[in-house]
């Protein structure tokens, strides 16, 4: 590549990344989505789960109760939880969870729950009707196992302490002895890597593709509809350089969008997860560089390839009617990765296209550099990369680019 | 006679089964203006984009004196295509810089170029404007003085009046004179008969993709035995003129039946249209 070919994809890379920068609406797809997703998400959800829980621990729900022989202190400890109660005698039924005569007052929501109990000798059985499409039902029923759940705990605990034998020891014979984290022999790094390596490749492959669709539409199929591509064509670049400037300018608008995702997504897990599962993962020079080159050879394969498939296109909406199914492409390979089982992993797992780089992503996160492994991704994904690069260049060399449907 | 610049030599270019060019010989000579005058569809723009190597011959050469690919002479090429190619939400110095950047011309010496023609056009002032809402006049005079910022000896211009008000068109017919007095060559395709009579040293007729007459306005008046350019033109294309061709063979074969699929039949008479109501 001489200098004045360097200076002409320069300066088309540099004018596609300022005239896409002015659309306001993209910074906020490309930056401020990416950036602010998943940050949002783990503030928001906790939120907004914290609320529904509170909505649902206020609530006064009624509960019929059903028995002969209610025991006193279960009553009380039921009415405690915010369950107003009022009992009936039990209703003549082959089993206790047949809904007889009950079922309609249930189901019209008269009652929030029916609990039927019944003593027999020193045991007791028990059923419980309620409509599990109703949130109220639900809560109800959660309330009346809890409360069953701590009474029969207190009743067994009671039996054994009142047969002389030792509580703890009968019901928790086998103990862990120590600190249960400290069994496990993997460092932390090498844990954060194996959390990480679940979910970066695979908002790595998503995100790498779905942000390049819109640049590499408005770039090719949009120029050519608005009649901007003859001008350019006659100018004294070559359809290759022409293509290399929109690749640097896809390829960095995308760049930029992933990697803004995968710092919001560290973000929210470092700093606003709840817990603190996840740490930084401890990866070798030789992994950092390899997953540098994975990524840049995927980022060449998939913008080249959505480049070439919106040239072909002849207007915008024939391209987006192309490249958005053509996700799936990536999508499941990318979902199906994350079931692959990588110890003792056949080799040509790494010569699928975008399973190789997923893969890959995700045994170097965990710090695994197997030399048979990366040449086998190496040598296809340069493969792959080349034939997209060469699908592309045929596609930006048609002579029906400089016309379009509109 | 000047020099050969450019020479088309039993040119045809053809889309699908269209031949939208037939066995064109032509040739452009350095310090000229030369206007390709045809109905909409003759194969003007066909003509232009072939001669700016955009598109190649299906028959036939397109080169330059000497042999040389018209590739070649895009560095010294200016060009105002139909579409006029603006981006929009580039301000008009950007459009302009982006191409003459792309010449390897220098940000001063372009500016220095576009704010002389930009003082002719009544252009100054919207230099540092957005293009997103300028008139077809003043995209068209930007489109020109991006063609000319960096310093081009050859103008390939597609309908440069098209949209212009009386006073700009006349200026840009003046900015061409000038060009061509200053040692430009000039292409000036239009269908305005009057207006290449007014601008060209030599007309090139083009009707339903062939070359029906080509000299200067009085050599066509006296090929043709007429009075006037329009009866010569007349004459000369007096069979039906073609719709455009190039549409043909952008629509993928599958596109087209499916589009049909679900494209009603156009009535036959006012009856059947008053039964569809």
């Amino acid at each position: 590549m001489n200098e004045g070919s360097g200076r002409r994809i320069r300066a088309i890379a540099k004018k596609e990344v300022v005239e896409f920068a002015r659309d306001w609406r993209t910074i906020i797809a490309i930056i401020v989505i990416p950036l602010l997703m998943f940050p949002l998400l783990f503030i928001l959800f906790p939120v907004l789960l914290e609320s529904e829980a509170a909505e649902l621990d206020a609530l006064e729900l009624n509960v019929v109760i059903q028995s002969d022989d209610f025991p006193l202190n279960l009553l009380e400890n039921i009415t405690a939880v915010s369950l107003s109660t009022s009992i009936e005698v039990l209703p003549n039924v082959t089993s206790l969870s047949e809904p007889g005569s009950d079922l309609e007052r249930v189901r019209n929501g008269s009652t929030d729950a029916l609990l039927r109990f019944d003593s027999q000798n020193e045991t007791w059985s028990y059923a419980i009707l309620h409509l599990s499409t109703s949130e109220r039902s639900n809560e109800a029923r959660y309330r009346l196992l809890t409360t069953l759940s701590a009474w029969e705990d207190s009743e067994v605990r009671e039996r054994i302490s009142a047969s002389g034998l030792d509580v703890n020891e009968t019901l928790d014979p086998l103990r862990w002895d120590g600190d249960i984290s400290q069994g496990d022999v993997a460092t932390s790094g090498e844990q954060a890597g194996m959390v990480l390596s679940l979910f970066i490749p695979l908002v790595l492959a998503i995100w790498t593709y779905s942000s390049a669709i819109q640049p590499s539409i408005d770039m090719t199929a949009g120029e050519r509809e608005r009649g901007t591509l003859e001008a350019l064509l006659c100018l004294p670049c070559t359809r290759i350089e022409l293509l290399m400037g929109k690749w640097v300018a896809v390829a960095t608008i995308t760049g930029i969008g992933v990697v803004l995702q995968i710092c919001g997504l560290l973000f929210a897990i470092g700093y606003l997860a709840s817990s603190s599962f996840i740490g930084l993962p401890k990866l070798s020079i030789a992994s950092v560089g390899l997953i540098v080159l994975s990524i840049l050879l995927f980022a060449v394969m998939v913008v080249a390839f959505e480049l070439a498939l919106a040239m072909r296109s002849h207007s915008v909406k024939e391209a987006g009617s192309i490249l958005a199914p053509a996700l799936m492409l990536i999508l499941f390979p990318a979902l199906f990765t994350q079931v692959i089982n990588l110890d003792g992993i056949e080799g040509f797992w790494f010569a699928i296209p975008v399973v190789n780089i997923l893969l890959a992503l995700r045994e170097l996160l965990m710090n695994r550099v197997i030399t048979e492994h990366v040449l086998i991704w190496v040598v296809s994904s340069v493969v792959y990369a080349s034939l997209a690069a060469y699908y592309a260049s045929r596609q930006f060399s048609r002579e029906d680019i400089v016309t379009s449907l509109s | 006679m000047s020099k050969t610049l450019l020479s088309l030599r039993g040119v045809t270019k053809n889309f699908a089964e269209v031949e939208a060019l037939k066995h064109i010989d032509l040739e452009i000579h350095s310090g000229e203006i030369v206007g390709l005058v045809g109905s909409n569809g003759a194969g003007k723009t066909t003509l232009l984009r072939l001669m700016a190597g955009v598109y190649t011959p299906s028959n036939g050469r397109v080169e330059l004196s000497n042999g040389r690919p018209v590739e070649e002479m895009r560095q010294e090429l200016g060009v105002v295509p139909e579409s006029t190619g603006l981006y929009s939400r580039l301000t008009a110095w950007e459009n302009i810089r982006y191409h003459s950047r792309m010449h390897g011309v220098s940000d001063s010496v372009s500016w220095a170029r576009t704010e002389k023609f930009a003082e002719h056009l009544d252009m100054k002032d919207n230099l540092s404007r957005h293009t997103k809402g300028f008139s077809r006049g003043m995209r068209q005079k930007t489109a020109l003085l991006r063609a000319l910022a960096h310093g081009p000896n050859i103008l390939l211009l597609d309908e440069p009046t098209a949209g212009l008000d009386i006073t700009s068109a006349r200026t840009v017919r003046a900015l061409v004179r000038q060009l061509r007095d200053e040692g430009g060559t000039v292409i000036y395709s239009t269908h305005q008969l009057a207006e290449a009579q007014q601008v060209c040293d030599r007309i090139v007729i083009i009707h339903n993709g062939e070359i029906r007459a080509d000299g200067s306005p009085g050599e066509l008046l006296s090929t043709t035995g007429t009075e006037n350019l329009e009866e010569a033109y007349v004459s000369l294309t007096l069979d039906q003129a073609r719709p455009r061709q190039e549409e043909a063979d952008k629509e993928g074969k599958l596109s087209s039946w499916w589009r049909r699929l679900f494209t009603p039949r156009t009535p036959a008479s006012t009856r059947e249209v008053n039964e569809d109501e």
